[in-house]
Formats: C-alpha cells, sequence, structure tokens
C-alpha cells in the first residue's frame, strides 16, 4: 500500500469513531443522522476508491500488515457492508424523523446512541474482511455482537428487551464455542506444522498438510457451531427471527444484510484451511448444514404472523443457501448470493419499517391494503419480495439457480432436490403472505409518511437487484469469476448465461 | 508419576465449578467464581515464573483484575440492586445438576484422552484439559438449569474459563495481543448483560429468564 492508500485507510477507519464521539457532542438528532449518512456515504466512496485496482486486477492485496490485508473477495464483502450501510443509515434519517413524532418516541439520545453503536457495528464488520488472522477475526466478530446489541433494544419494550437477552446470551455462548474452535484450530499448528504455531490464515493454508487433522477438524466443528450460530444456521438460529424483528426497521436490513455474511465468511474462511488440509469433511458438513437450513427455513416461513418476522425467516433460508455455495467451494458463488440477498433484504426490511410504522402494528393480519393505501410503497414491496424469492429476472434468481447447477454438477442432487423444493415452497409462502399485506381495502388510518423520500432507497436497491439480474450473463458473472479465475467451472456459467439471454458467451469467455 | 500444580489447580477450579452447580445461593456462587479465578491467575503467574515468560504475568494479573474483582463486585452490586439472592433453577434440582456436573466431569477425562498432548517442553500434561472440558459442560448446564438471567451470566462466565483454561493448557495461551482483545470482549458482554438484567428486572418485575417467551407466540 502507498502512502495515500494508508492515509484514506485510516481515514475511512477513523471516521466511524469520530461519528461516534459526535453522536454525544450533537445533541439534534436529525442532525446526527444526516451527519451519519453523509459519513457512511463518504465511506463507501473511499473503500470503492481504494479497492479498485483489486476489482481490476492490478493488485492482489491491499496490504496492512500481515494480520490485516483485503484479497478481492473481502473487497467486495467490504464495498456490500458499506452500501447496506449507507443505504440503510440513508434511509435511517427518515425513518427516525418518523419515530420522533409517534405518541411514545423515542429521546434524542436513544436515537445518538443507536447511530454510535451502529457506526461501530459497521467498523467491527468491515474488520471482520480485513483480518487475516482467526484470533482477530473472533474479536471482530464478538464485537459485532456487542455493539449491535443496543440497536436490537432501540423501542426498550419488553419484546426488545426479550430479543435483546436472547440474542446476547445466544450469540455470546455460540461465539465462546467459536473461540474454542480457534484454539483447537491454534493447538493444530503446534505439532510440527508452524513453529510455536500460528492463527494467520495464510501460514495455516501454506501448512494445512501438516496441520494435526483431529485438531482441526475439531476446530472447524467448534466454529461452524459458533459462526453457525452467529449466521442463523439451523438449528442454532433461535435468536434470529426475535432481534430482526424487534430492531427498528434500518436496524434490522444492517443486521440481515451485513451482519449475517459475517459469521459466513468466517465459516468460508476456516473451512478453506481444513480444505487446504485436504479435508473435503468440512465442506460437505457446510454443503449439509447449508440444506437443512433452507429447507427449515422454508417449512418455518409457512406459520409465520408478522412482516418482519417473515423476512427474517427468510434471511435464514438465504443464510442456507449461501452456505450451501461455501459447501460447494464456489467462493464467487458466494459472493454473489450474498450481494443479492443483501440488496433486496435491505429494501424489503426497509419498506416493512414504513408499513409497520403506516399501521401501527406487526401483525400481517393488521397491515393490509398496503397497495391501495400507499401505492409506491406495495409495488416496491412486491417487488423486493420477487427479488428476495429468487423470481426472474432479479439476481438473486441467477445465484440461487448457479447454486442448483453446481450442486448437480457435483455430484449433490439430494441437496439440489432439497434446494429445488424449498426454495419454490418459500416463493410460494412468502408471496402469499405479503400477497395479504399488498391486497384488501384502503385504510383510513393509514401514515403514508414522505411516500416520495422513504421509496428512494428501496427503489435504488430494487434497480441495482433488478441490474444483477439483467446484466449478469456477461458482465457480472465475468466480473466476479475473475476474482476465481482457478476455481472456476465454466460449464457452471456458460450455460447458464446463454439460458438467460441468448447473448453471446464472448465477453464472458474473453473477461476469463 | 508426579501430579503438576497445573493438574492440581486446573483440578480444582474444575471442582469448584460442579460445585456451583449444588448451591442456589447467587452470592455464594459469584464468590465460588472469584476463587476459581485466583487459582487460575495463580496458575498462569506461576507458568509465568517457571518458563520466565513475563507476558504471562500481564495476561494473569488482567484475569485477576477483570474476572476476580471488577465483575465479582459488579455482580455483587447487582445482586444486592435487583434483591434476588436464589436462584430455585428448573428442570432439575441444584443437587441433581451437580450430581449430573460429576458425572460429565468423568466423559470430560474420557474426551481429554483423546486430545494429543500439547508442547512436551512444559509441565502442562493431558489432564488439564480434563478440568478444561469440564468447565465448559458445568457452564452449560448452568445456563440450561438455572432461571435467572444472573446465572446465565454466571454460567457463561464458567464457559470463558473452560476456554481460556483450554487455551492456556493446551496451546500456551494466545498470543498477548489477542488475548487482552478477548477479555475486553467479555467484560463487554457481561456489562451489556448486566445492565440488561436491571432492564428486565425493572421491566417484567421478574429476572426469571424462563418465562421471557412472549415473542414466540
Amino acid at each position: 500500500m502507498n502512502d495515500l492508500q494508508t492515509t484514506l485507510l485510516l481515514v475511512a477507519a477513523l471516521i466511524p469513531l469520530a461519528v461516534a464521539i459526535l453522536m454525544y457532542v450533537v445533541k439534534d438528532a436529525k442532525l446526527a443522522g444526516r451527519l451519519v449518512m453523509l459519513s457512511s456515504w463518504f465511506q463507501l466512496a473511499l473503500l470503492l476508491y481504494l479497492t479498485m485496482p483489486l476489482f481490476a486486477g492490478l493488485t492482489e492485496k491491499l496490504l496492512i500488515s500481515k494480520d490485516f490485508f483485503l484479497a478481492p473477495l473481502d473487497a467486495g464483502f467490504v464495498v456490500l457492508t458499506l452500501l447496506v450501510a449507507a443505504a440503510a443509515f440513508t434511509h435511517g434519517s427518515i425513518f427516525y424523523e418518523r419515530e420522533l413524532q409517534e405518541e411514545q418516541a423515542p429521546t434524542s439520545g436513544n436515537i445518538r446512541l443507536n447511530y454510535a453503536c451502529a457506526v461501530l457495528f459497521v467498523l467491527a464488520m468491515c474488520g471482520v474482511y480485513f483480518c487475516k488472522n482467526l484470533g482477530y477475526l473472533w474479536v471482530c466478530v464478538e464485537s459485532t455482537t456487542l455493539l449491535s446489541a443496543p440497536l436490537v433494544y432501540f423501542s426498550r419494550t419488553k419484546h426488545a428487551l426479550e430479543a435483546t437477552w436472547k440474542y446476547l446470551i445466544i450469540c455470546s455462548v455460540g461465539i465462546s464455542f467459536a473461540l474454542l474452535g480457534t484454539l483447537f484450530i491454534f493447538a493444530s499448528s503446534q505439532h510440527g506444522a508452524v513453529p510455536g504455531g500460528s492463527l494467520r490464515f495464510d501460514e495455516l493454508v501454506e501448512s494445512a498438510g501438516k496441520l494435526d487433522a483431529k485438531l482441526l477438524r475439531f476446530g472447524f466443528i467448534f466454529c461452524l457451531l459458533g459462526y453457525g450460530t452467529k449466521c442463523g444456521m439451523f438449528p442454532l438460529h433461535g435468536w434470529l427471527p426475535d432481534a430482526h424483528s424487534e430492531a427498528p426497521a434500518p436496524s434490522s436490513a444492517l443486521l440481515s444484510g451485513s451482519l449475517l455474511n459475517c459469521a459466513l465468511f468466517a465459516i468460508f474462511q476456516i473451512g478453506s484451511i481444513a480444505l487446504a488440509s485436504g479435508s473435503g469433511l468440512a465442506f460437505l458438513i457446510a454443503l449439509w448444514g447449508g440444506t437443512v437450513t433452507v429447507v427449515a427455513a422454508s417449512l418455518f416461513l409457512i406459520r409465520q404472523h408478522a412482516l418482519k418476522r417473515l423476512f427474517a425467516y427468510s434471511s435464514i433460508e438465504n443464510v442456507g443457501v449461501m452456505l450451501m455455495a461455501i459447501g460447494l467451494n464456489v467462493p464467487w458463488l458466494f459472493l454473489f448470493q450474498a450481494v443479492n440477498h443483501s440488496i433486496s433484504k435491505v429494501s424489503l426490511f426497509l419498506l416493512s419499517g414504513n408499513i409497520v410504522q403506516a399501521t401501527g402494528k406487526k401483525g400481517l393480519a393488521e397491515q393490509s391494503g398496503v397497495m391501495a393505501s400507499a401505492p409506491a410503497w406495495g409495488i416496491l414491496l412486491a417487488l423486493s419480495v420477487f427479488a428476495a424469492t429468487g423470481a426472474p429476472p432479479f439476481g438473486t434468481f441467477l445465484s440461487e439457480l448457479l447454486v442448483l447447477v453446481k450442486a448437480f454438477e457435483s455430484n449433490h442432487s439430494i441437496n439440489a432436490v432439497l434446494l429445488l423444493f424449498a426454495i419454490s415452497l418459500s416463493f410460494i409462502v412468502v408471496c402469499m403472505h405479503v400477497g395479504r399485506v399488498l391486497l384488501g381495502a384502503k385504510s383510513p388510518q393509514f401514515d403514508y409518511f414522505r411516500p416520495i423520500a422513504s421509496s428512494i432507497i428501496p427503489l435504488g436497491l430494487v434497480l441495482l437487484s433488478l441490474c444483477l439480474g439483467l446484466m449478469v450473463g456477461p458482465v457480472t458473472l465475468g466480473a466476479l469469476s475473475n476474482f476465481y479465475k482457478s476455481m472456476l467451472t465454466s460449464e457452471v456459467v456458460f450455460p447458464v448465461a446463454a439460458v438467460l439471454s441468448n447473448a453471446s458467451t464472448a465477453p464472458l469467455e474473453s473477461s476469463l | 508419576m508426579s501430579v503438576t500444580v497445573y493438574e492440581i489447580v486446573g483440578v480444582l477450579s474444575a471442582v469448584i465449578a460442579v460445585l456451583m452447580l449444588g448451591s442456589k445461593n447467587l452470592p455464594l456462587q459469584v464468590s465460588m467464581f472469584s476463587v476459581q479465578i485466583w487459582l487460575i491467575s495463580g496458575e498462569t503467574a506461576y507458568f509465568a515464573y517457571q518458563y520466565n515468560h513475563a507476558e504471562f504475568y500481564v495476561v494473569a494479573l488482567t484475569l485477576l483484575m477483570q474476572r476476580a474483582i471488577i465483575v465479582p463486585r459488579f455482580l455483587d452490586w447487582l445482586v444486592r440492586r435487583i434483591e434476588v439472592n436464589l436462584d430455585p433453577g428448573m428442570i432439575l434440582p441444584a443437587p441433581l445438576t451437580m450430581h449430573f456436573s460429576i458425572l460429565l466431569f468423568g466423559l470430560s477425562f474420557f474426551v481429554g484422552q483423546y486430545l494429543p498432548a500439547p508442547d512436551p517442553h512444559t509441565n502442562i500434561v493431558i489432564a488439564t484439559a480434563t478440568a478444561s472440558i469440564s468447565h465448559l459442560f458445568s457452564g452449560i448446564v448452568m445456563m440450561l438449569t438455572r432461571r435467572l438471567a444472573l446465572s446465565q451470566i454466571i454460567g457463561f462466565l464458567t464457559i470463558e474459563n473452560g476456554v481460556y483454561l483450554f487455551a492456556f493448557t493446551q496451546t500456551n495461551g494466545l498470543p498477548l495481543l489477542i488475548e487482552m482483545a478477548v477479555f475486553v470482549d467479555i467484560l463487554g458482554a457481561v456489562m451489556i448483560g448486566g445492565v440488561l438484567v436491571f432492564s428486565i428486572k425493572r421491566s417484567f418485575e421478574h429476572i426469571d429468564v424462563s418465562q421471557l417467551t412472549d415473542l414466540k407466540h
């Protein structure tokens, strides 16, 4: 890294700290919201500038130290995290403005504390992708739990308290097991692989063949349990629907759109060490863990009665799909599915926040008539649901299809069939539930609050999801696969691209 | 076969963790937890002295300050403020959970035997794995069988003690900077947990987490 890059990265890291401190100085919640919004877009622009050489293939790493650097895949996740944060904070400034008009309005202090925790939470999440040391990785993931707990407790209600308690305790205990797993991996490197042992990914991967196989296996299993709890893998998902549904909508968007990716990324990193040691068992466990999660979440979706809980279970389903992409060892597909899911789910959570605020109710039965009462929100909600559940022509359709194709190709037909069943079921169920919300008579109590301003971010995200779906053949997959040329199986990409758009695969071919 | 200090202290701490399960009294549990930490940090300091590793003095001192002084005082203060001294437990009565935990201690010995021996240059032997795994089991049992939010925090801390002992005895400890960051994170979790216990008491007029089931319906 040159001096300019180092300075810019330092600025990007210091911005959240400065903003968090400013939240105690600035007393006006609206001004605080605008400050957070501007800083988040500025951070995104800085990181995009810094990671551009990585995306263009001009450099392999954005190196800070041996323990902290960004590779292309990591950079993709960092940019995604910051995009989600910028979208959530931008919409959040309108959301909290509306909250302040409620009868039981939160205090300005509450909102500013929420902002301060949120910006530090985003910093911790970005830290996860920078860490190339298992120990620091654990510290960052645990920090995300501590910094996001106040976000869940924002409304200070009994339900929020219950959700926060479960979130804190379940995730902290889960993460303790991840620490134990980290120690097992550390111990595995102390038996002749690395003198004194190592927690660095590159050293562990390099000496993977010499790691103690038994300890490494224990390590992966404990890490999967720990980080799996954090990402909502079945049956460790107990905290997730409660936390996502009780947090205010912008925080739910952050939790669903970026936090889950962090934990999945940790599983992927640790699985890569196990794979490098010659054991495919780790990824096989991840594949089956993902399959079971997708199926279980799609079944849970049937009996949901609240909009945000419905979307929370949909997030669990998507976590399952991402775990399957990890299990199939296709990193760019994992990133692609994460991008698609994050974009569509952030849009859904932000819109659900609008609807909950407008109706004052959380239950599906009490929110009917959105299309008649708020046409813009209704249309966007319908499009976002299609995007999140994998309907064409949105990006999620393609990423889920690619996971399916890859599963069939690698002789995991049972997993593929189960995935097909689960995503079909969840599509039907989510559309059915959301249909009840969209249809119905216009409600006189419906508060259609700042319809244009509150639709801009969801509209942008829906369009982005659409672009990812439409442009995916020749452009997106080519760019993504550039990161992992060696891992890419072209047979997966070409037929899908050809089926989707009769476009020539030449641009993709040339990009490979 | 001679028994090392590490084995004696580790097993003693594990026995205290088992005994904690036999008590319903929260202040007594906090005191027992504090004794555990004195033992574990003493063991760490002895290791630093025996092998001349200065950084382990730092770890021992931080552990002592954090988990034997700050955390127990905070928990004691919490117990006084919320005016709850006894955890009646659920599923199993306290004596039975203690006996169950003794069985798990035996299982820990069985599991410990399957782990490869740590660094042969130290005096730390495989039996210490038993102690750390037993801590984990005791912590989990406490979290599963106790009703009160405070007991859940004590259970969580017992698990963390087990993880620390495992790190110390099986890997000769994490690098100092990471160990310190882990300590800070755990302290943060306990503090936030404590604040939530307060809020639970204020909102629900009890701290029985087994009754926090509204969101399931």
